[in-house]
């Protein structure tokens, strides 16, 4: 059995063809998971109001959308969002390449900054809450330090793997060291930064919804944590959905500029 | 000695760098420069440190939580594992697993915490079911794309000198994939740690995380400190084993280009 499918992997192109059709298995599954999701608590097979079911998601859904406060706490949310990953970024990026470049200070800094990327950033939220209070600083404050790490162990990743027979042709060329880092080492260590950033946003978004969903007045996590106290998973669901559908799109939009930038 | 002093120096560099982080932290405080009550400091968070070993709240709080940790990263290894090794060898079967995995890794997880707690309690149970849910993607994803992108050159080569299925799956699958392996581990250590933190802000009465939460809403900012540095330490200390048990398991891999 396992003989025959690694001689299909060594062929890949003898599969049939509808098992390779991607799309299609993937759809019919999550049509088969949303189905049996419907039916189970109808059939009493589960106790639905814990699990809620995909008709009643999509009646939440649409009561949610003219309700009118979703742009409130949207806009909240991606308020705090944006500010924590354009600090980190302002912050991370300038960090990460002056590490990469000067060796002394990165063995000096490397130590603590791998003991942050070692540790969920997350654990800082408390402390921010007393040191910031309840309101949109502390949230800023969580998105800044789960998104900084990793784009200052990405963007010293960056500068490190440069090619040095690059740098090395500038020099013979009489580059200066300000035109080796400005049009050598920072282009050529861009993808690397925007991985920084790709997993700065993700962790970024898991972040503000935590923080919000830990103290706070409005916001996506402070939505989700009232409807989840209050197990109305229907509700809870659609705003999961949100933050899922937001996250996926923003880090597939930066892995689109990352591929660009490889180019 | 030239070659010593180089080797050392990365590590001796390290040891400078934290002494000078905490004599800054502990002078800016001593000078008056800034209030203790917000940022604590190290001579404090030392002593507190010393005062919960003695009483024991340190060990209790730090086996709650590598418990849970162990349980939920434990579980989400055997499952991703598993997951990936399957769906790495039957291809429709990772067309089925990819929506959901999709879903498992955006979605903010930790949004489910009042329905575990129907079920699991409020406590350590929902903290590892958590931890769990939130490890298990990025182990599963990783050992996928790692039996994916296999050398089929290996493979063929095994196979013409006549490997079983067995060992084609022990010998070289898995083996080959143990770069992508690792890397999956590392993400999912690190998710693990997040979601047994997270989980204990949220559902627990007693651990690291419920530790910080604690003492925060008693504005005692020493003990969240000391906890922190235990929560920092964990972090360092499984990163570490991991790199060894990397080397333990990629020591056949001699040169690039294999």
């Amino acid at each position: 059995m396992l003989n025959q499918k690694m001689t299909r992997i060594a062929a890949l192109e003898s599969r049939p063809r509808i098992v390779q059709n991607r799309a299609f298995v993937s759809t019919v599954a999550v049509l088969l998971f949303l189905i049996l999701w419907e039916t189970a608590p109808r059939m009493h097979w589960i106790d639905g109001t814990y699990t809620s079911e995909p008709s009643r998601v999509v009646m939440a859904s649409l009561e949610i959308v003219r309700g009118g406060d979703l742009l409130r706490d949207v806009s909240l949310s991606l308020w705090e969002f944006t500010w924590g990953i354009v600090l980190a970024v302002l912050v991370g990026v300038p960090i990460g390449l002056l590490l990469g470049t000067f060796q002394t200070l990165r063995h000096l800094l490397d130590p603590p900054v791998m003991a942050l990327y070692a540790t969920p950033q997350l654990a800082l939220l408390p402390i921010f809450v007393v040191w910031l209070g309840i309101g949109v600083g502390s949230k800023v404050a969580v998105v800044f330090a789960g998104a900084v790490i990793p784009i200052i162990v990405n963007s010293i990743a960056g500068v490190r793997e440069v090619d040095r027979s690059l740098v090395l042709a500038a020099r013979s060329f009489c580059a200066k060291q300000r035109d080796v880092f400005m049009k050598v080492i920072f282009p050529a260590s861009l993808p690397a930064v925007t991985i920084g950033i790709r997993l700065g946003i993700s962790r970024g978004v898991l972040g503000v919804i935590v923080a919000e969903m830990y103290v706070s007045q409005s916001g996506v996590g402070n939505e989700i944590m009232k409807y989840g106290s209050a197990f109305r998973v229907d509700y809870l669901l659609f705003y999961v959905m949100l933050v899922s559908v937001f996250g996926f799109t923003a880090t597939t939009a930066v892995r689109a500029i990352e591929e660009r930038l490889r180019k | 000695m030239t070659r010593t002093f180089r080797q050392s120096a990365p590590v001796a560099l390290g040891i400078v760098s934290f002494v000078i982080i905490f004599a800054i932290w502990e002078l800016l405080v001593r000078v008056g420069w800034v209030n203790p009550f917000f940022t604590s400091q190290p001579s404090a968070i030392a002593a507190a440190l010393g005062q919960q070993m003695q009483s024991g709240e340190l060990l209790r709080n730090f086996l709650v939580s590598i418990r849970e940790f162990a349980m939920g990263f434990g579980a989400a290894v055997v499952v991703g594992l598993v997951l990936g090794v399957v769906a790495g060898w039957y291809r429709t079967f990772e067309y089925i697993l990819d929506p959901f995995l999709w879903f498992l890794y955006s979605a903010p997880l930790i949004a489910f915490y009042p329905i575990f707690v129907i079920r699991l309690g409020l406590g350590s149970g929902t903290v590892i079911a958590i931890s769990f849910l939130l490890s298990v993607t990025p182990i599963a994803v990783n050992t996928l794309t790692g039996m994916k992108n296999i050398n089929t050159g290996l493979i063929l080569a095994a196979k013409s000198f006549g490997a079983h299925p067995h060992d084609l799956l022990w010998k070289v699958a898995l083996p080959a994939s143990v770069p992508m392996i690792v890397a999956g581990l590392r993400l999912g250590i690190g998710r693990a740690l997040t979601g047994v933190v997270i989980a204990e802000l949220f559902v627990s009465s007693a651990g690291l995380g419920y530790s910080i939460s604690y003492n925060g809403q008693l504005l005692k900012t020493t003990n969240m400190f000391a906890s922190l540095v235990v929560i920092v330490a964990l972090g360092v200390a499984c990163t570490q084993a991991l790199s060894a048990l990397e080397a333990r398991f990629d020591s056949w891999r001699t040169g690039p280009g294999v």
